[in-house]
């Protein structure tokens, strides 16, 4: 289907080129921090001349020797951060789907005030300000003095995620027809054991890109675990966050490298998962 | 041959819509019922309720003579095809006909035997391993029906399930279907609203209307003796004729006497339902003085000629068989003379509805 | 079959009277939202937990009742920071949509596919990131001694490095690329059904490529703009990261603000009182949006 009418083609004009030059200094703006981190890391250089005169992997190299000498003076180390961040995201990740799908399941197919009511219940995290997130939760820990341990951190993080993995179980669930689960109930399976068999290895798209979602969002969450963080329990971000509010290393540089792979890999992987067929909001 | 399913003052509200309307239906041991009527009266919703689907309002289902309004429906032993067909799109063929066996114990190689016992009785023995993705429609379609009679269902309800196919396979499939069910035993409840689907599966025809079933009988009976007007339009009579009861009991159309008598008071609003088929025409004047028309279209078919004759604003379909003699000079524009094959008439009260 | 007759008989015998009765779809569906429900709580508690502190009369513990921390934020220093807030909110929702539109535009136009995917990537990883990634690359690039200040250096076309980043620009900046996502991908979807035929309408009737933009496209995607431009507004009124990492302490937006009332003060209630404007502000974005739409609606519906 072309779409000669909303943006032309051939001989657009001023329209055209103004519209372009506008989509283009949006892809620059969008894309020049992580293309500039990508480039500069592989700089042999201590300052940042661009492009790099020369080009070396020392900085890779010192970012690996930071994970093999564990004991960083005084502050957390960062393999013992990254563990945490892993171990957190995969909790998050876990639990929020778990939760999703049956929650998916019951407001797919309630009635339309349930649904009403409880889509905007877990859409209420999204627009609550990620500083009065933190705050709030803070608050809370505080008050109640409670040793959460890695709940403390994910608990929060479960908030924030459960809106984006029940929207994409939903649109999973919404493509189900009422129809196949009943056809394996009128077979004799219990509606528990239909859900089992049929319903969500129906909803494995949805599912695996809700997963992906909470892990990556968990993985990347950096102002509400700024409240939230202690000693034992913080993440990577936070931990480069602490080592770099005075100067930039370029170390650190190689470590954001290596996040920002991880991150695309897993936005591609989503976006071959739902591939047009649900949106990413 | 006995009573299996009783549905006794079944109704069903949907909110303020009342989609059935007391339904009392008595379904014979082994015996093909169809459900007929124009959508939206009712026939998938009932079929549910037998099925368990959903909670009848008020009314009992009686299998046996027991009430099972309360078994789930995943206790009833029914089995069912649906509309959509609802094959389990991430299993193999195989795997979608074996899905009911594991639930009655049925396993290893027993359960392999049964499948491809079922594969055989539907034609399709090469395709166990395929996905259902990969199926054409009507294969597809006998999957849905093996799956369904795999488990051995107590109950056989099918809803439009040959309504996706085009008219060449539909007609094949309804002859598989009738012999599948013999072969079965199976008492079968069918919903359909396609008249002759209805006719050529049925040996009972319960015919429905805005949540009410409006007669049931054996499918030629209720096509010669339509009760109501609505009835023999759905089962194809092609003309519901405005007629008048005249002072000596007779049925009067076009203001002249036909060859029907009637009970109904002198001045009764009248409708007289006549197949295309059972329209003859003769040369106009009418040789008793009985009604004429004009004829405005003729259209060979082949086998048969297709006719419209008018009067006034009144348009009557008339088939001939194409060697009736009249059509070798019938002309448009010519008068002709009605008569009508008593076989094939009915009449009705215009209010009887 | 008389061993199935059996067996649905005595099944039917079995059943208790209990079980019998009613078979209640609905509090089934409650139970399965229960686990989620339950992942919610801390958040909701948590909300409530702020809104009780923030009417407290002690700063430090929750104790009677007070507007105190309300009327305390008249200060001129909150009231800069509230000012500062909404004006860089609304200067980069402008923006935004400014380059959100074009670039919608040209991703739904463009016909290969893995182009559009590329190009959806792009757009999305600002969104996904982690911001303080993405502010290293800013300071790489903007910094004092970032890859712009040293080559304008190295050219001699400038004597000191240029301040572009730790003001408000910077943080304008930033904000601009962090929320462009949250624009483009509602407005993909309005533009998508932006109907071909109006447009070829227009363009048979004679009218230009920018009249038609301005005549049908811009009204059609009204809705989808307004939508946006409040999600936008919202995101950026309660930016936290931003401010810390590009502002350089000295931009203080709100969520800062707030911040230091805690950090250094102690002030719980003031800083939830603060909280309590914040999120005060951006419901009423949100409802403002939906009122506008809706309203848009039953205008195109009549
Ligand atoms: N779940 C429901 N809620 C409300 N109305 C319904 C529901 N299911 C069916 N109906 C209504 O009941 C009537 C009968 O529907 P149905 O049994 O599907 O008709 P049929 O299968 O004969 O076409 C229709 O008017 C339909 O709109
Ligand atoms: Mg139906």
């Amino acid at each position: 289907m072309s779409r000669v009418g909303l943006l032309p083609g051939e001989g657009g004009g001023s329209y055209r080129l103004v519209v372009c030059v506008l989509a283009g200094i949006g892809i620059v703006i969008a894309a020049a921090p992580v293309v500039i981190i990508f480039i500069m890391s592989f700089s042999a250089a201590e300052t940042s001349s661009f492009p790099p005169s020369e080009l070396s992997l020392r900085w890779y190299e010192s970012a690996l020797a930071l994970f093999r000498s564990d004991e960083s003076s005084g502050s957390q180390a960062v393999g013992a951060a990254l563990i945490s961040s892993l171990q957190v995201a995969l909790v998050v990740m876990v639990l929020s789907v778990t939760a999703c799908i049956p929650l998916a399941y019951a407001l797919v197919r309630g009635r339309r005030r349930l649904r009403q009511g409880m889509e905007l219940l877990f859409t209420l995290p999204l627009v609550f300000p990620l500083v009065m997130l933190g705050i709030a939760f803070l608050l809370l820990a505080e008050s109640l003095r409670w040793e959460l341990g890695l709940w403390r951190l994910v608990i929060p993080h479960l908030a924030l995620v459960v809106p984006f993995v029940l929207r994409n179980c939903m649109s999973a669930m919404q493509s189900i027809s009422r129809e196949t689960e009943e056809a394996a109930i009128s077979l004799g399976a219990s509606p528990l054991r239909a859900g089992i068999d049929i319903v969500v290895p129906l909803m494995k798209p949805g599912i695996l890109a809700g997963l992906i979602f909470a892990f990556i969002i968990s993985f990347n969450e950096f102002t509400i675990t700024f409240f939230m963080y202690t000693i034992d329990q913080s993440t990577l971000p936070i931990w480069m966050y602490s080592r770099t509010v005075s100067s930039l290393d370029p170390s650190t540089l190689a470590l954001s490298v290596f996040i920002i792979l991880i991150d695309l890999v897993m936005i591609i992987a989503i976006d071959k998962i739902i591939a047009g067929r649900a949106s990413l909001f | 041959m006995g009573i299996d399913l009783r549905i006794a003052g079944v109704s069903k509200h949907f909110g303020e819509f009342q989609a059935l309307k007391g339904i009392d239906l008595d379904i014979e041991q082994g015996s093909f019922v169809c459900l007929l009527g124009p959508s939206g009266c009712g026939k998938t919703t009932l079929l549910r309720i037998i099925a368990g689907f959903e909670r009848a309002s008020a009314g009992q289902l009686l299998l046996n003579g027991s009430d099972i309004s309360a078994v789930p429906p995943h206790k009833r032993d029914f089995g069912m095809v649906f509309q959509s067909l609802a094959l389990f799109p991430h299993m193999s063929v195989a795997e979608n006909i074996a899905y009911g066996l594991k639930f009655r114990g049925v396993t290893g190689v027993k359960r392999d035997d049964r499948v491809a016992e079922l594969l055989d009785v539907i034609s399709l023995p090469a395709i166990a391993d395929r996905p259902v993705s990969s199926l054409s429609g009507g294969q597809r379609q006998r999957v849905a029906i093996a799956r369904a009679l795999a488990v051995q269902p107590r109950l056989f309800l099918l809803d439009e399930p040959l309504s996706a196919l085009d008219a060449q396979l539909r007609d094949a499939m309804q002859i598989e279907l009738r012999q599948l069910q013999q072969q079965f035993g199976v008492t079968t409840i069918l919903v359909t609203h396609d008249q002759t689907e209805a006719m050529m599966l049925a040996d009972k025809l319960v015919v429905m209307k805005g949540g009410e079933v409006c007669q049931q009988g054996a499918p030629q009976e209720i096509y010669s003796q339509p009760a109501t007007a609505f009835t023999a339009q759905f089962l194809g009579a092609s003309n519901i004729l405005d007629a008048i009861a005249s002072d000596q009991g007779i049925v009067q159309l076009f203001g002249a006497d036909t060859v029907f008598s009637t009970e109904e008071a002198p001045g009764t609003a009248l409708k007289l339902s006549v197949r295309a088929e059972n329209v003859i025409l003769d040369r106009a004047p009418h040789p008793s003085g009985g009604p004429c028309a004009e004829v405005e279209f003729i259209r060979n078919l082949g086998a048969s000629t297709e006719i419209l004759v008018k009067n006034g604003a009144t348009t009557v379909r008339v088939r001939l068989s194409s060697r009736d003699s009249i059509l070798r000079t019938l002309a448009i524009g010519e008068r002709v003379a009605l008569q009508f094959d008593p076989e094939g008439c009915v009449v009705f009260r215009a209010d009887a509805d | 079959m008389p061993a199935h007759e059996q067996t649905l008989q005595s099944l039917m015998r079995h059943q208790s009277a209990a079980r019998v009765r009613r078979w209640r779809p609905d509090s089934a569906l409650w139970l399965l939202c229960l686990p989620a429900l339950l992942i919610i709580t801390p958040f909701l508690v948590a909300c409530l937990y702020m809104l009780r502190f923030s009417v407290s009369a002690d700063t430090g513990s929750i104790n009677g009742f007070s507007l105190q921390a309300y009327a305390e934020l008249a200060q001129p220093y909150f009231l800069r920071s509230l000012w500062l807030t909404l004006k860089l909110a609304a200067s980069s929702t402008v923006i935004v949509l400014m380059l959100a539109v074009p670039l919608a535009m040209v991703i739904v136009t463009t016909r290969s596919a893995s182009w559009r995917r590329l190009m959806t990537v792009v757009v999305l990883l600002p969104m996904i990131l982690n911001l303080l990634i993405q502010s290293y690359g800013w300071i790489l690039l903007l910094g004092p001694a970032g890859v712009i200040n040293t080559t304008l250096l190295q050219l001699g076309m400038v004597e000191r490095p240029l301040i572009l980043l730790f003001n408000e620009k910077g943080v304008l900046l930033g904000l601009v690329q962090t929320s462009l996502p949250l624009a483009v991908f509602p407005l993909m979807s309005s533009m998508r059904a932006v109907s071909q035929e109006y447009l070829e309408a227009a363009s048979g009737l004679g009218a230009s490529h920018w009249r038609s933009f301005v005549d049908i496209t811009l009204p059609l995607l009204k809705p989808g703009l307004i939508g946006a431009g409040s999600i936008v507004f919202a995101f950026n009124a309660s930016a936290f990261a931003v401010p810390l990492l590009l502002g350089g302490r000295r931009v203080r937006m709100l969520g800062l603000a707030i911040r230091d009332m805690i950090s250094p003060l102690f002030n719980w209630s003031g800083a939830a009182a603060g909280g309590m404007v914040l999120i005060l502000i951006i419901t009423l974005v949100l409802v403002l949006s939906t009122w506008l739409v809706s309203r848009s609606d039953v205008r195109g519906g009549s």
